[in-house]
């Protein structure tokens, strides 16, 4: 999918409104400016007919140049308060969603009921885990196979662009079992060019949370299947759209105001949590994504995702074809 | 970059007709990497069970890492689904009754049912030993309507290939009834330690008399219903009621 995700017929009152917030300085708009703001962004179908070479950053039209940064200066500003912010605004579900994703992979080869057949076969799964900073997925695809599947081998690269998202990860490492074992390996990399890693390498590759930031989604989809083994598998956990209209009313309510708020409150950053709030809502649906994921060339499983919490987030799988 | 006309193009296994051709064979009901998957994991449930362990040994058959079995959105019940679905179309060509020519007389639809049912309990055998963990997943609660669903197709193919054309109130009742039968003598079946089942046989035939005994006695009754209703209405009227 290009960068030139389309243009929501970009309302000029927005646009002044987007330079005034920027001139202003202090980004104190009311709730119900952004609530407001949110519902009368009509959701005009997505088409590259916007100017080349530009890209959104939330609801803001930027160069593609410049999303790179701008979600670089996003993601070091909310690193070391990540966490805590995310129990905040998920309500604690964000763990679940994570377990969920997990486990339903199920990483990690049990040597008893599954033994490599040659000696020369990899022992364990080789997983890169991109935009995974915190480590929050890789040490738990760690715990699973070692404690589900008895499974001491399998790796874990963790790869993520921001530096500072890295070092709250390393940091974290520490109360793992894993922080000096080669299980576990931290690399600075943009998703879109992962020239350290080679072709056909990988067993298992996850983003959670993480493809939405991206300035090319489909050539960091493109990347992902090439690094992936014939038959290894791309998995993605990310906010997603929700089909039930009523409890899409509160959700937009939920997130277009009170996220914002208790980014201010809590990490003293409300804008971080603006753009967070708004990259959401430009995400495309489950369908769209599908669609995306099937032109890299993957073979998708079943209907291609699955909703969690009626489709504030979803899982999309894809699976790199034999041949 | 992706296009609008994409979104409609649809995979070949998945363009199916609303309704039964002859003309047309039909496409083939998984797509091929599921099926070589699902088919070389089947292999494995008689020792392994229906379980991910079956899907995995499946999966480094059919020459694809373990990690592909997220190919399978429902893991092993998309196994025990598999079995359900190929066993289903295989009955067309377990069985081919001969022509009423050939055999002198007509064979009966009724006995071209048991015999179908029983073909398809047959083809339990080899995992008849696992086959409760298969109910098992197949009585959990996110998986009973697509279970229910495959039990109906199967009724409804038995019957079709016995030749029913009925298409009256009896066409639901033929199903529905067959459905609980099979799905009887399938549960009795992971308990026969018979020689060559003879006991789920003697079951299935019990039950069937049954079937045929209660539908008798159903239109028994609902003719003993409809005469004393009309004699009373007529009694009635012999009185002077207006009715």
């Amino acid at each position: 999918m290009s960068a030139i995700q389309a243009p929501r017929t970009l309302v000029r009152s927005q646009l002044c409104r987007d330079v005034r917030r920027r001139i202003g300085k202090v980004p104190q708009r009311a709730f119900s400016s952004s609530q407001y703001l949110a519902q009368h962004q009509s959701p005009t179908p997505k088409s590259p007919q916007d100017e080349p070479g530009t890209t959104h950053f939330g609801f803001q039209t930027v160069a593609e140049a410049l999303k790179e940064q701008k979600v670089a200066g996003v993601f070091s500003s909310v690193a070391s308060s990540y966490d805590t912010m995310n129990d905040f605004m998920s309500l604690g579900i964000h763990r679940l969603w994570k377990d969920h994703f997990v486990r339903n992979l199920n990483p990690g080869r049990n040597p008893l009921t599954s033994p490599p057949s040659s000696p020369s076969e990899p022992q364990g799964w080789n997983i890169l885990d991109i935009a995974g900073g915190t480590g929050d997925i890789a040490f738990r695809m760690l715990d699973h196979a070692s404690t589900i599947n008895n499974d001491a081998h399998t790796t874990v690269t963790v790869a993520d662009i921001n530096p500072d998202m890295l070092a709250e990860g390393r940091k974290r490492s520490l109360a793992t079992p894993y922080a000096r074992s080669p299980r576990l390996k931290f690399i600075e990399a943009n998703a879109e060019k992962l020239d350290m890693i080679p072709d056909s390498s990988v067993d298992l590759y996850t983003v959670a949370f993480g493809i939405r930031n991206f300035t090319h989604k489909d050539v960091a989809l493109r990347e992902a299947y090439r690094v992936l083994k014939p038959g290894g598998v791309f998995a993605c956990l990310e906010f997603s759209k929700v089909n039930n209209p009523l409890f899409d009313a509160v959700y937009k309510r939920w997130s277009f105001s009170a996220i914002p708020l208790i980014g201010q409150l809590v990490a003293g950053d409300r804008d971080s949590y603006q753009y967070l709030v708004e990259s959401i809502e430009r995400f495309p649906s489950q369908e769209e994504f599908r669609d995306m994921i099937k032109e890299a060339g993957f073979l998708v499983p079943g209907q291609g995702w699955e909703d969690l919490s009626l489709g504030i987030a979803a899982i999309h799988k894809g699976v790199k074809p034999l041949r | 970059m992706y296009q609008k006309g994409v979104f409609l193009r649809q995979p070949l296994w998945k363009q199916r007709s609303a309704y039964h051709s002859y003309e047309h064979p039909e496409s083939p009901p998984f797509p091929p990497a599921e099926s070589a998957i699902l088919s070389a994991s089947l292999s494995h449930v008689p020792d392994h069970g229906f379980t991910s362990t079956a899907l995995k040994l499946g999966a480094r058959d059919a020459g694809y890492p373990d990690v592909s079995t997220n190919l399978l959105p429902r893991g092993v019940y998309d196994l025990v689904n598999y079995h359900l679905v190929t066993q289903r179309l295989a009955l067309r060509d377990a069985l081919q009754f001969p022509s009423d020519a050939e055999n002198g007389k007509p064979i009966g639809v009724g006995s071209k049912v048991r015999a179908l049912t029983l073909a398809r309990l047959r083809a339990n055998a080899p995992i008849v030993h696992r086959w409760q963990e298969a109910l098992a997943i197949m009585a959990q609660p996110g998986y009973v309507p697509a279970s229910l669903a495959e039990l109906a197709r199967l009724a409804d193919e038995i019957w079709f290939l016995a030749g029913d054309t009925s298409v009256d109130m009896s066409w639901y009742t033929k199903r529905a009834t067959l459905s609980a039968v099979y799905s009887a003598s399938e549960v009795f079946m992971t308990q026969d330690t018979s020689a060559d089942f003879v006991d789920t046989e003697r079951f299935l035939d019990a039950r069937l008399a049954d079937l045929t005994k209660v539908g008798g006695l159903i239109g028994a009754l609902g003719e003993w219903v409809g005469y004393t209703g009309h004699s009373v209405v007529n009694v009635l009227r012999s009185k002077g009621v207006r009715i």
